[in-house]
């Protein structure tokens, strides 16, 4: 497989570095020059060093017969329009791009970047894991990054304790597979009663949030003011 | 000579760039001067970069006539200096990665490169990106040679 890497930071490097070392044929990005030598130096003639946010340098890079453009600079904007001149201009088949701050996840998958990898939302999930929250949790992204795992903490007024899956009004493009109770996960069965302290593990698309969060989470400020 | 012939011979195998240029000739006419009395074995490398826009498997090299003729004229200039010249054919991404994988592989204690030199408008000296790497990278001996290109005609 041939992968086209941008940006030559930590990111960048190791994984043109994990990339070769797996056999792909790969070609790194990285605007700096004095990087661009010292990446070169290391793992060898796989660099250029020009910026990746140019089209011809991107052509020169070998961008019209890459399989994969993976976007990793620290610079969202500059990710973003390297993803959408590859999958634009050079017709790449699927493009990747890191997102450094969340709030621009939307507009990425708007505009057309197939994958996003976000270094914050993870840290975040895996905060969140450890902490009560009374949000729904994004533990990652499926498939082309359509789909979403979300784990839901059933707390007191949680309108889903004492009710099974089946009798729960789920959105559509959504589901409910799994529970963990007591630190052990098992399949959610139709008729599994649900209980305070569970988390819940769903499977479904970003927009279903909202309503799976009114059957999981409910409204807990109203509850406990009630 | 045969005090010169009980010293150590200056190299055993050299791999020799064959950049296809005028001086080319004369280069290996040198190397295989300093080859002939210790048999020493010369491999003539000529080196087809391969931009990134095509895969590197593509054969570009193969089909041209110019390419073949690079080689063949180096085989013919060894051969009438009296040595054997193993000409090979590479396409890669990078002329002097390729030079110094080459002189890995073969185990080559020498490795020799031509520098051409512009004589005229006072000559634009530029060493370029390959002999950098090379000297860098080599794990043999490197010779350069800089030989000024014939004039150029007005």
């Amino acid at each position: 497989m041939f992968v086209l890497v941008i940006g030559g930071g930590k990111v960048g490097y190791y994984l043109t570095k994990e990339l070769i070392g797996s056999g792909h044929e790969v070609v790194l990005m990285e605007k700096d020059k004095d990087r661009a030598n010292q990446i070169a130096d290391e793992i060898g003639s796989v660099v250029i060093s020009h910026d990746g946010c140019e089209g011809k340098y991107l052509a020169e890079a070998g961008a019209n017969r890459a399989d994969i453009v993976a976007a990793v600079t620290g610079d969202d904007e500059d990710n973003l329009v390297i993803c959408q001149m590859a999958k634009h201009h050079f017709d790449v088949p699927r493009t990747i791009a890191r997102v450094n701050n969340p709030k621009n996840e939307s507009l990425f998958k708007h505009l057309g970047v197939d994958e996003l990898i976000s270094p914050t939302r993870m840290i975040l999930g895996s905060i969140e894991q450890d902490i009560p929250v009374h949000e729904l949790l994004h533990l990652g992204a499926l498939g082309e990054g359509e789909l979403e795992l979300i784990e839901a903490h059933l707390q007191v007024g949680s309108p889903a304790i004492g009710k099974a899956p089946r009798d729960l009004s789920m959105p559509e493009g959504c589901s409910l597979f799994a529970v963990i109770r007591d630190g052990i996960a098992t399949p959610l069965r139709p008729d599994t009663v649900l209980a305070e302290g569970d988390k819940v593990i769903a499977i479904g698309k970003a927009e279903c949030g909202p309503k799976l969060h009114e059957q999981l989470i409910g409204d807990l400020e109203a509850a406990r003011a009630g | 000579m045969p005090s010169e012939l009980s010293a150590p011979p200056v190299f055993r195998r050299a791999v020799v760039a064959l950049s296809g240029h005028p001086n080319g000739q004369r280069l290996i006419r040198l190397v295989a001067e300093l080859a002939k009395p210790y048999k020493a074995e010369l491999i003539g490398v000529h080196v087809v970069e391969i931009d990134w826009s095509m895969p590197l498997d593509m054969d570009l090299a193969g089909r041209s006539d110019e390419i073949q003729q690079v080689l063949d004229v180096a085989e013919g200039t060894a051969e009438a200096a009296g040595v054997q010249l193993e000409s090979v054919l590479l396409q890669a991404r990078d002329v002097g990665a390729a030079l110094v994988d080459e002189a890995v592989e073969r185990e080559a204690d020498l490795l020799v490169v031509g520098l051409a030199y512009r004589t005229k408008f006072g000559g634009d000296f530029a060493i370029g990106k390959t002999i950098p790497y090379i000297l860098k990278n080599a794990p043999c001996a490197v010779w350069v040679v800089r030989e000024p290109i014939p004039e150029e005609t007005s």
